[in-house]
């Protein structure tokens, strides 16, 4: 046969080998704190023993991993033939898998560090078929030309079938066209790790390791110094507060920059191409047709300064589970967004009048949380007398925040296109076609049926699992079309 | 109004489902004789023993008689060339439509207790979710399985 058959690059192994070590990280600091920083090496002190397995267990298995990642390395081979991608690997287990062209959804890319000190790149192959989460071969690492070969052939073999079924493909030089659709400057990454509840979580995380902590921390001598700074005054206090805003902050910025850095979307030949990172770069494909259903998703702060995310549920995943999502831009003004989303896929209506739940739902968006709300207030006035019950004072946010989510609350149909409007705390914007409903459902308890209001929810494909979204308390006339929308599809 | 769904579980359903309730009794009456036996033995209140039946009770009675009788009733089902609706639940009614575009792949199960009143579950699997329909027939399931998956095979996205 006259196909070359092409190995991965060494490093390869020592990035499965890495990739090993990071999931014994946990267990191996877990024990390393537990025993409180002190491993003995003198077998004949006490607890020689107790400390030196598990280290041994731990060495052991990195050598386990290191030999596994060499191995995968050495029997991993992929090549191109009749059309297929196929890729082998296993010691014990040969495992043979050959991907047809044609059914190749996109090729994801990936570069750590490691990748990019020697040019190389992680290739991820996606087809229709991996919805559990799963990419259906990883190239751990490969050069740069040879990524390109991929693509290369890949697109090959999609034209002529194009041309097969008679369809003109309209370029037929090489390199295809593509228009930027976003791009976020630095400006807008700070935006977006101002506006981001990072910063929160950045002081949640602090807080979290200093009570992990706690042992080390001499609390005493803390409580000592702490009143006597305030005795400075509350200037000081505010300034030191304020400073640890600013460095959580500074942190967060950090973060999203790491993240986020050279975010840019582009549309290539009925594709979308997302491309993010700085000392990672992560490149994803994502088929315009593979798109299930997009979704705005304003956290309380982006929507006070109109800023909005969009995410996109696509079928196939990016990255593994955590990336079904797909965002398309993190942060963008609500002014500029529609634009490029017109351009991008011209069948949705985005900016719809919403038909709103009646006056008389309500009560049912924060009836509910009595049943929870009020034991919860009994137990402490009982338990902490004259304190406790200022646990009262936990109905006023439950019911602004319900009050808020009954102003969200809304729904649109448009021809094929149907928007949901709901809030948890962020409000969320759902806009899904008909033809991508896996199912509907109306849920509607005793009360609500007493008042004719119904709640709807609809569910998409997305990664395994699926994705729903839902309007509650709507009056159940509107429901209802909503229902006879979807059955009419096929009537029709 | 919308229409009521034609088709309700078949009466051999509820008495299945009574059996099940009779079994979630069972363990919850042996909870209780643990309490009422603790109770004897470590000489404690009176009134936890009182509290233990009581909660027996209720379990009992609604887990045997109220429940599957609610939601036997709530149960229907519905399966027309172009979709199929299912309406469940207890104290919240669902009403799910599943377009028959949008149907994977139809399973029928069956354990020994099904087994022993000839009745059988269907399960309706979409891309993204599972839809079952309890306690039909046996040749019922059988028939509607096989009337699902062809229309199903005929049905055209036309969208």
């Amino acid at each position: 046969m006259s196909e070359n058959r092409y190995r991965l690059h060494p490093v390869s192994a020592i990035i499965n080998f890495v990739k090993g070590l990071r999931e014994l990280i946990i267990p191996f600091v877990i024990i390393f704190v537990a025993n409180g920083f002190n491993l003995s090496f003198n077998p004949k002190e006490e607890g020689f023993w107790a400390d030196i397995v598990p280290l041994l267990i731990f060495s052991g298995v990195s050598v386990i991993y290191l030999f596994s990642g060499i191995i995968k390395w050495w029997t991993f081979v992929y090549w191109f033939e009749d059309n297929e991608l196929r890729v082998t690997y296993g010691l014990f287990v040969k495992k043979k898998r050959f991907i047809p062209f044609d059914r190749i959804q996109s090729l994801n890319y990936k570069e750590g560090i490691f990748h990019r000190l020697f040019s190389l790149v992680q290739v991820t192959v996606e087809t229709a078929g991996s919805t559990d989460g799963k990419p259906e071969a990883i190239l751990t690492a490969i050069t740069k030309e040879a990524a390109n070969t991929i693509e290369y052939e890949t697109r090959k073999v999609k034209q002529t079938v194009d041309q097969n079924s008679g369809k003109l493909t309209e370029e037929g030089n090489e390199k295809p066209h593509n228009n930027l659709i976003h791009k976020m400057s630095a400006k807008d990454l700070v935006l977006l790790a101002t506006t981001s509840n990072s910063v929160g979580v950045v002081l949640a995380g602090v807080a979290a390791v200093l009570t992990q902590l706690s042992e080390l921390i001499p609390y005493e001598w803390v409580f000592e110094e702490v009143s006597s700074f305030f005795k400075y005054g509350v200037a000081i206090v505010a300034v030191t507060i304020f400073a640890a805003f600013f460095l959580a902050w500074l942190v967060s910025v950090l973060i999203t920059f790491i993240n986020y850095y050279d975010f840019t979307v582009v549309e290539e030949e009925e594709r979308l191409i997302v491309t993010r990172g700085l000392l990672e770069k992560k490149r994803i494909t994502i088929p315009l047709n593979r798109i299930q259903a997009i979704k705005f998703v304003e956290n309380p702060l982006r929507q006070l300064f109109g800023y909005t995310t969009v995410v996109v549920e696509s079928a196939s995943g990016g990255f593994g589970k955590n990336d079904k999502q797909i965002t398309l831009f993190p942060l963008i003004s609500k002014k500029e967004v529609y634009k490029p989303l017109q351009q991008l896929l011209p069948q949705f209506e985005w900016d719809v009048t919403l038909i709103r739940p009646p006056k008389k739902a309500k009560p049912f968006f924060y009836r509910v949380d009595f049943l929870w709300l009020m034991p919860i207030i009994i137990i402490c006035s009982y338990f902490f007398f004259p304190l406790g019950i200022l646990s009262f004072l936990l109905v006023v946010p439950v019911i602004l925040i319900r009050f808020w989510q009954y102003k969200s609350t809304g729904f649109a149909i448009r021809g094929h296109q149907l928007t949901l409007v709901y809030r948890v705390i962020s409000r969320i914007t759902f806009i899904v076609e008909k033809n991508r409903i896996q199912a509907m459902e109306s849920k509607q308890s005793v009360f609500q049926k007493r008042r004719n209001i119904a709640s709807i929810q609809v569910t998409v494909m997305s990664g395994m699992a699926g994705t729903s979204a839902r309007a509650s308390n709507l009056n159940e006339h509107d429901t209802e079309t909503i229902m006879r929308w979807l059955e009419k599809s096929s009537l029709e | 109004m919308r229409k009521q769904l034609m088709y309700q579980i078949p009466r051999k359903g509820l008495t299945v489902w009574r059996l099940y309730g009779v079994f979630k009794t069972l363990f919850v009456v042996l909870l209780v004789a643990v309490c009422i036996f603790l109770t004897v033995f470590f000489d404690w209140p009176v009134l936890i023993e009182f509290i233990a039946v009581v909660i027996g009770i209720i379990a009992g009675v609604t887990s045997i008689w109220l429940f599957p009788k609610i939601r036997w009733e709530h149960w229907r089902y519905e399966v027309r060339e172009h979709e199929i609706e299912i309406q469940s639940g207890l104290f919240i009614v669902t009403t799910t439509l599943i377009p028959m575009v949008r149907v994977q792949h139809v399973d029928t199960s069956q354990g020994p207790i099904l087994k022993k009143y000839d009745l059988a579950n269907i399960s309706i699997s979409t891309a993204a979710t599972t839809h079952i329909i309890p306690m039909l027939i046996t040749s019922d399931a059988d028939n509607l399985r096989a009337r699902i998956s062809e229309l199903a095979r005929v049905a055209e996205d036309d969208v």
